[in-house]
């Protein structure tokens, strides 16, 4: 039980990462890289490391999220495509 | 050509640290050599020689506490820097490109903000004062404050929120964590001991460990209501949209 729900968090974990670097949508990529950090979040709780749990929740998915939404609020949404 | 170089240097890199990893002694083991020297001392004595009970409070702020206060003015130079290069709201004349967002806040939505902000605050000092006790801490509970902020901010707008936490306000606590952090461990050297440690072996032998008990609270505190304001104000610096001034005829 407990090695299968580390497997689904590891799998779950790996496939935002790769998501979140390949996503065009820069909005996107922040949502992902946000949904990254709450599993990181439920990792670290499953380490029984509950202080990084807590704050990785809270920097992680919270704060650097908005902060990351501003900052493409005030630039550009999408990446620039390649050869245009 | 180039891609296959480096599709190389990478396979080569990934083979490299897959054969490190593999290398690395078991996670968990007790036999490890992360287990064997310090960990032991930090279980054994650090209620004894930090008096936390929370045994990770007394490594982040006594063991390695130097540590700890760098961290704390990375956050305040990251602060510095914003400001340098955004520059801080004007009072008055600020408004944030969510406050002319063309959808509304809801009057669910405002009253759920209403409600939350509060108990979330409530949560927050509540991690940032059980920080010795239970997990949590000065550092969890401010990004705490500073995420309700952020849903303040984002329903009622920069000038509401702004109104709340005034500069005046935000200013003296900005540097709170790297002061108050310097304050206890020069506190610390005034009392007998050595920077940080916050020992205070020429005090009373039965108000030493409340002593120290009250300086790590302090420093939480400190820590707490410091970053706060800090990432309270890097949003607000970040979000700010300044007024043209109109040119009355």
């Amino acid at each position: 039980m407990g090695t299968a729900l580390n497997l689904v968090f590891i799998t779950l974990l790996v496939a935002t990462a790769i998501l979140a670097v390949f996503a065009r949508d820069l909005l996107a990529a922040v949502i992902i890289f946000s949904v990254y950090s709450l599993i990181m979040a439920l990792m670290w709780q499953r380490l029984q490391a509950p202080d990084l749990a807590l704050t990785e929740a809270a920097v992680g998915a919270g704060v650097t999220t908005v902060l990351f939404v501003v900052t493409i609020f005030k630039t550009r949404r999408r990446e620039e495509e390649e050869g245009e | 050509m180039k891609n296959l170089l480096a599709l190389l240097f990478i396979a080569a890199l990934a083979a490299l640290l897959l054969y490190v990893v593999a290398n690395m002694p078991p996670m968990g083991d007790p036999e490890n050599p992360t287990a064997t020297h310090v960990i032991p001392r930090y279980l054994e004595g650090a209620e004894e020689e930090t008096h936390t009970v929370n045994v990770i409070t007394g490594i982040i702020l006594n063991y390695r506490g130097y540590d700890t206060m760098g961290e704390v003015t990375v956050i305040f130079t990251a602060l510095a820097a914003a400001l340098a290069v955004l520059g801080r709201e004007r009072r008055g004349r600020i408004y944030a490109y969510v406050d002319r967002s063309g959808v509304p806040s809801s009057v669910i939505v405002r009253t759920m903000v209403r409600f939350l902000v509060p108990l979330i605050v409530l949560f927050s000092v509540y991690t940032i004062l059980h920080g010795e006790i239970s997990p949590g801490g000065g550092f969890q509970g401010g990004a705490i404050i500073g995420g309700s902020m952020i849903v303040f901010t984002t329903i009622f707008g920069l000038y509401e929120s702004s109104r709340r936490i005034p500069q005046k306000v935000r200013f003296p606590l900005e540097g709170a964590a790297v002061m108050v952090f310097f304050l206890v461990g020069v506190l610390g050297m005034v009392g007998g001991g050595d920077f940080l440690t916050y020992a205070w072996p020429k005090a009373a032998a039965a108000l030493h460990p409340a002593l120290v008990t009250w300086l790590t609270v302090l420093v939480e505190i400190g820590i707490g209501l410091g970053g706060a304001m800090v990432l309270t104000s890097i949003l607000f610096c970040m979000i700010r949209e300044e007024e043209e001034i109109a040119v009355v005829a």
